[in-house]
């Protein structure tokens, strides 16, 4: 009787140290706040191919001591579900590191990464507000005024257009876009003729299509996202909408590119040699073709990147005896700035935004075609 | 010249709109389910259609094609869903979780078959050519109007005049009633749901045509639709058809005086309205308390 008790008193007493010790061999928990249903979950479904191959990667190079769970939560790209989702990954499943996506969901979570000291990294969404949102919000991904500055001296010069319209979302994205034509638009003698705003809701872009027309654009810039951006190519195009369309890299999904209507649609995009480029960015392109069938998408790359940094720097921090956390995450950021990733090495700013060249994209014939960078 | 485009516009919309509304209101006002998996059906049919589009079947095939999953899919919330509901006397929440459920189901299933995002059908009848000065028509304009029309007047023939149609006008004012006649309640709520759902198809199919659909395409439709039945009068069908058109009228003709932004809350506008001034709506009968 004695030694039970004394047994089960040891174990209570060791109970404290075995626990982490049995923490040692969890997995770490990388989150994903992505759009899973709705009309944008096309995104999620993009973004997490990027993600899920970055982690066959880290685990076939043996780069950690720990195997990594994906966690995903569906934001439907609402910031009031991005919130729930954020808040369970930080307080119930420990997660260290979260990709987000969406403009208004990522404002949205940020304070709860912040609080959490979660890094939380951002491979889709483009509103410039994103930079500088917290220490633990990061950007693998150029922002919207960096894609608008380079679109826009094309557009003057190459394509002489003087008059733009805008069909922004209602949401921080759009009211971004319309801030930096507005900005923008003059300093290469062009001009905003009109902006039409609209619900993420709307499905009906005939009416909108008139009031275009009316406004006598030579280019409209489309601020939309997921499968509203391809309604209202086509309902701008089928309501005698005939003028250059042109928008940012959310354009770059394969429901776009098929689209008939789409054809000559001018955007911008991350500047990206998926078949010249280094050994790494091949790599990536043939495993993901083999793994999805599929050829990837800048999407793809941002979010293999995103978690390829997290591999880089938890490798960093374990070989360093360290813990993996969001501080010690964002010191081994900070202390080596410059990694190795797809598309070539990326380097961070204090800010942890990553630089990237822009190009200028047209859709042909249902292909990409370069024109710019 | 703008504000013909837009009323022409949102006849287009309007008339969609209506076809999708009265089937919902049909449904409801004969069986008094509320049938929030009406989008579903709606989403439903419209896939279909795409799908034998782009597996090269004739039109007309896509067409029947997706009249038919449309019925069988209301068909099958009737017996599988709805009834047995009924028969533990399930109470209206239980009966619209269920078929809330039922719809999440369906546009995750979409979702898993045909794949996430935008869809439509690459025909040159959504293709508008400008027939005035400013003034821009696609052919599906006219095909819409005359789906529209065409439904509606076989559906009318067939309520006024057809045994089993008017049988299910009776259903819709005294199902007890009915019953102690010995005509079969469960039958004719089966035609209520077929009927119902396959006026959803055509909507379906020129909203795949015109502006795309996505899987979750079925929300907005079932807003539009319970919209339209509470302006038009909960149980009225000419009433849900006619708000369907004035729901989509408004929604493009207040561009003219109103920022793009404005274009659905002109329909939740005229539904405030209604509510406020005239809570039977359109055609629906004041009920003393």
């Amino acid at each position: 009787m004695n030694s039970t008790r004394r047994l089960l008193l040891g174990s209570a007493l060791a109970a404290p140290f075995a626990a982490p010790a049995l923490a040692q061999n969890d997995p770490y928990v990388i989150g994903t706040l992505f759009p899973m249903s709705g009309p944008n979950a096309e995104y999620g479904t993009v973004f997490t191919q990027g993600a899920q191959l970055a982690i066959q990667h880290i685990e076939a190079d043996r780069m950690l001591r720990r195997p990594i769970r994906l966690q995903a939560e569906d934001t439907q790209a609402l910031p009031q579900q991005g919130v729930i989702g954020m808040q369970k990954l930080v307080n119930v499943d420990r997660a260290v590191f979260t990709l987000v996506g969406f403009t208004a969901v990522s404002k949205a979570v940020a304070p709860i990464g912040d609080r959490a000291q979660s890094v939380m990294v951002n491979g889709g969404a483009v509103g410039p507000d994103l930079a500088g949102l917290s220490p633990y919000f990061w950007n693998v991904i150029p922002l919207a005024h960096l894609e608008t500055r380079a679109l826009l001296p094309y557009l003057s010069q190459e394509r002489r257009v003087r008059r733009v319209a805008l069909v922004y979302v209602d949401d921080p994205l759009g009211d971004a876009i319309l801030s930096e034509l507005r900005q923008q638009l003059p300093r290469v003698n062009a001009e905003l003729v009109g902006s039409f705003s609209i619900p993420r809701t709307a499905q009906q872009f005939g009416p909108i299509a008139a009031r275009v027309r009316q406004a006598r654009p030579d280019a409209v810039y489309i601020a939309s996202f997921g499968a509203q951006q391809a309604q209202i190519i086509k309902g701008l195009r089928d309501n005698g909408v005939s003028t250059l369309l042109c928008s940012y890299s959310a354009m770059g999904l394969d429901s776009v590119r098929t689209l008939a209507e789409a054809e000559g649609l001018v955007f911008t995009s991350q500047k990206m040699d998926f078949e010249g480029g280094d050994a790494l960015t091949r790599r990536f392109a043939t495993d993901f073709n083999a793994r999805f069938s599929k050829t990837p998408t800048i999407y793809n790359a941002n979010y293999y990147n995103a978690v390829r940094l997290f591999g880089l720097l938890a490798q960093g921090i374990e070989q360093a005896g360290g813990t993996v956390n969001g501080e010690s995450l964002r010191a081994a950021l900070l202390a080596r700035r410059r990694f190795d990733l797809v598309g070539g090495p990326g380097e961070f700013d204090d800010q942890g935004n990553m630089m990237a060249a822009i190009e200028v994209l047209e859709y042909r014939g249902g292909r990409t075609q370069r024109l710019v960078g | 010249m703008l504000e013909l485009q837009l009323l022409l516009g949102g006849l287009q919309n309007g008339a969609l709109y209506a076809l999708t509304a009265a089937g919902f209101a049909l449904i409801f006002g004969a069986t008094k389910v509320f049938h929030v998996a009406h989008g579903a059906t709606f989403t439903l049919a419209g896939y279909v259609f795409i799908g034998a589009w782009n597996a090269g079947w004739h039109p007309v095939l896509g067409v029947l094609a997706a009249m038919a999953a449309a019925v069988a899919f209301g068909i099958a919330m009737e017996r599988f869903v709805y009834r047995p509901i009924g028969r533990h006397e399930g109470g209206f929440f239980t009966v619209f979780v269920a078929a809330f459920g039922v719809s999440i189901v369906v546009q995750n299933l979409i979702a898993m078959v045909a794949g996430r995002g935008f869809a439509n059908v690459d025909s040159p009848l959504s293709m508008a050519s400008e027939v005035l000065p400013e003034l821009f028509l696609a052919p599906v304009f006219w095909i819409s109007i005359v789906a529209a029309v065409a439904m509606f007047l076989a559906l009318t023939l067939f309520l006024s005049r057809h045994p089993a149609g008017v049988a299910l006008r009776a259903l819709a004012q005294n199902a007890d009633l009915l019953r102690a006649y010995g005509l079969s309640s469960s039958k004719l709520s089966i035609l209520a749901f077929a009927l119902g759902s396959v006026l959803a198809a055509p909507a379906a199919i020129l909203t795949a045509m015109t502006s795309g659909i996505n899987e979750a395409v079925g929300n907005h439709v079932m807003l539009i639709s319970m919209a339209a039945t509470i302006v038009g009068g909960v149980g009225s069908l000419r009433g849900a058809a006619l708000a369907g058109l004035l729901l989509g009228v408004a929604e493009a003709v207040v561009l003219t005086v109103l920022d793009t932004q404005w274009a659905e809350g002109a329909s939740f506008m005229v539904l405030f309205a209604f509510i406020l001034f005239r809570p039977s709506g359109m055609f629906g009968a004041a009920v003393a308390r």
